[in-house]
């Protein structure tokens, strides 16, 4: 059957009663936590993952898809009120969105925001759509020495790309690999790194590390470095939509974007922090009011980012629906959420479960819509959430995060264990470790262990199967150059 | 030291260049990363060398693990002899360059420490009343009743609703026998 009559089952899959009400919980979820501060996607999905044991594989991710590009809308319309970026994506739309905000304009920046996410993440999922498919065929050819080499690529972009130094992105990513080994060896049977604990026999729980990191971790760090201060919030003017000028002026910056963005995000490494501020800069230098930049606010600076964004996010999907492979925290939940239905994304995925593949798909066209609708109209009441009191915010995210540990298993020793790692957490925001590489070292370590040992078992232990086919050459030189271009180019500097 | 006005908005713009280092020379850092490496080490000597198949056994990958930790360890060491910064992240409602609130950090800790002392022996809304308002006290509120009746509150509907969704959050009220 072609793309176009599986989208067509998706839609069918996606437009049940029940799955459009999941749909619309997601959706809400994610505005709410995108626009609350302290929790995000990855540890929203993370939270859900326990209580959709008993809704079934196909709901829970078209929930999942409604957080993920919710949790954008929600970041855009914070960053546009007052100037406080949820995550790194939306970081440049609070640059011009806030000062657009500040002069009267709030209801324009924040229609060209979600009509951006909504033009960006349509164009992004009919490009996923298309390309999803033909990727996941190539992928066929895959051998254990090129997914191993796929996975070193993820790994050494992560731990260059995420983060302000190399070695300590690396330390990231190593830890996330020691947590990776232990328990049972899934070939030998033998315990790995138990130390006698029988707890640790089933290995580290991805929502037990992903929770402590980003909830403990975030509670402590910012309990131990609070600044008391109300957020000012603009109050929204200049009618509900947006001119006709304005509309001239978005349209550009929303396609650029999202050709900027999708690709990107699809690229391991590449994350929605770079594609954002790409898209920023080349809207600053096409413009033609220069002047608006910084100080009215410039509605191009907008909508480019934002389109950039949700693209980023439509194309983090790509790798990870075809070939297994997470690139974001976001991604590597996405992908445990997989594994604990018994599923691993990847080629097969598509001709053994299409109902999922093309459901989940369908059900992000979905998704878009319903967003819009749900922000436009109703931005004056999310912003609301606003006005919840910081200390019983944040006391209330603790309550979330012990409920997703201790409802994973019921184990005293995950919760030991939440202290630990949150603590470690802690330490990491100090001293500016990046996070996410300890999630995909974590998710990841274990395929490419199992990976090389079936590689070099096939090869009686010659490495040189490792770079014996030209598709893995290519990627573990494309690795290579992530580590070593850096360098490089600073010693060129210097000498220059 | 720093005061405790900061004049940039949340995370948008970087600490400044007087932003304060938390502890200058932080060598336990290194060394805490070489003992984690160490540790994945002394882990493959308890493994049986039988399960092996030409080399490539169970302790290969923890082998890998633990020396890129050991290597990365002594290359942290190194950059923090050589005066590598370590900037504290800004993020929401928290700027990095703020002094650290000793007594706000413990209090936090103590709120996270709770949970595994208590969760079986207490039950959940029990446990999510106590760290709900150590929380709300690290982050400056006095309110402390309405803290317990809130966290209370929040527990007791959590543990109704998610119990019904199918989670195993244990009893309600173990000491009470449900």
């Amino acid at each position: 059957m072609d793309t176009f009559g599986l989208l067509l089952q998706g839609f069918d899959v996606a437009l049940q009663p029940m799955n459009l009400f999941w749909a619309l919980v997601g959706s809400v979820l994610g505005t709410a936590i995108g626009i609350l501060p302290g929790i995000g996607p990855a540890l929203t999905i993370a939270l859900l993952l326990p209580v959709t044991v008993s809704v079934g594989p196909v709901s829970a991710f078209i929930m999942f898809a409604g957080v993920l590009y919710g949790a954008m809308y929600g970041g855009s319309t914070t960053s546009i009120l007052i100037n406080t970026p949820g995550e790194a994506g939306s970081m440049m739309t609070a640059l011009e969105g806030n000062k657009m905000a500040r002069s009267g304009r709030g209801a324009a920046a924040l229609a060209t925001a979600a009509v951006g996410s909504f033009v960006a993440g349509t164009i992004a999922t009919v490009l996923l759509t298309f390309a999803a498919p033909s990727i996941a065929e190539l992928a066929f050819y895959f051998k254990p020495a090129d997914y191993f080499a796929l996975t070193v690529l993820a790994f050494t972009s992560v731990a260059v790309v995420m983060g302000t130094s190399r070695v300590r992105g690396f330390i990231s990513l190593f830890i996330g690999l020691a947590f990776g080994v232990i328990g049972i060896d899934k070939m030998t049977g033998q315990p790995r790194m138990t130390f006698g604990v029988s707890s640790l026999l089933d290995g580290m729980e991805l929502t037990v590390v992903l929770v402590s990191l980003f909830a403990i971790g975030e509670i402590i760090y910012v309990a131990s470095r609070y600044r008391h201060q109300n957020d000012d919030i603009m109050p929204i003017k200049g009618g509900l939509w947006m001119t006709k000028d304005d509309w001239k002026r978005s349209f550009m910056p929303w396609l650029r974007g999202t050709a900027i963005g999708f690709p990107m995000g699809a690229l391991p490494g590449g994350g929605s922090e770079i594609p954002t501020m790409l898209s920023y800069t080349l809207e600053k230098k096409l413009c033609k009011r220069k002047e608006e930049f910084g100080t009215v606010g410039a509605i191009e600076g907008v909508a480019g980012p934002e389109a950039a964004n949700n693209a980023a996010a439509a194309g983090v999907l790509v790798p990870l629906l075809t070939l297994g492979l997470p690139t974001s925290a976001t991604a590597a939940i996405l992908l445990a959420a997989f594994q604990n239905f018994g599923l691993q994304p990847g080629p097969f995925l598509f001709t053994s479960n299409p109902e999922l593949i093309w459901g989940l798909i369908a059900s992000l066209y979905v998704g878009n819509v319903m967003l819009l609708i749900l922000n436009l109209p109703l931005v004056g009441i999310w912003v609301k959430l606003l006005l919840i009191p910081k200390p019983q915010l944040y006391a209330g995210i603790l309550v979330f995060a012990m409920i997703g540990i201790w409802g994973v298993s019921g184990s005293t020793f995950d919760l030991a264990c939440m202290v630990a790692v949150g603590l470690m957490g802690y330490v990491m925001r100090v001293y500016d470790f990046p996070i996410a590489p300890i999630l995909i070292g974590l998710i990841l370590g274990p395929m490419a262990e199992n990976q090389l040992r079936t590689a070099l078992a096939a090869a009686q232990g010659n490495p040189a199967i490792l770079v014996e086919t030209p598709i893995s050459i290519v990627i573990l030189t494309v690795s290579a150059l992530f580590l070593l271009v850096p360098v490089v180019l600073r010693r060129l500097r210097k000498a220059a | 030291m720093q005061n405790k006005e900061t004049p940039s908005p949340a995370g948008v713009t970087a600490a400044g260049p007087e932003a304060a280092a938390p502890g200058a020379r932080p060598w336990w850092l290194g060394i805490a990363v070489i003992i984690l490496g160490c540790i994945c080490l002394y882990a493959t000597t308890t493994l049986p060398a039988t399960a092996q198949y030409a080399a490539i056994g169970p302790g290969m990958f923890v082998t890998i693990a633990g020396g890129g930790l050991l290597l990365l360890g002594i290359l942290l060491l190194i950059q923090i002899a050589r005066g590598e910064r370590f900037e504290a992240q800004d993020t929401e409602n928290a700027t990095g360059n703020l002094p650290m609130d000793k007594r706000a950090f413990f209090t936090a800790l103590a709120a996270t420490i709770v949970p595994a002392l208590t969760m079986e022996a207490l039950g959940l809304p029990i446990t999510a009343m106590l760290s709900f308002t150590l929380v709300a006290r690290a982050f400056g509120s006095n309110k402390t009743i309405i803290d317990l009746i809130t966290g209370a509150i929040l527990g007791s509907v959590c543990w109704f609703l998610f119990s019904r969704l199918g989670l195993q959050l244990g009893g309600f009220l173990p000491l009470a026998g449900f």
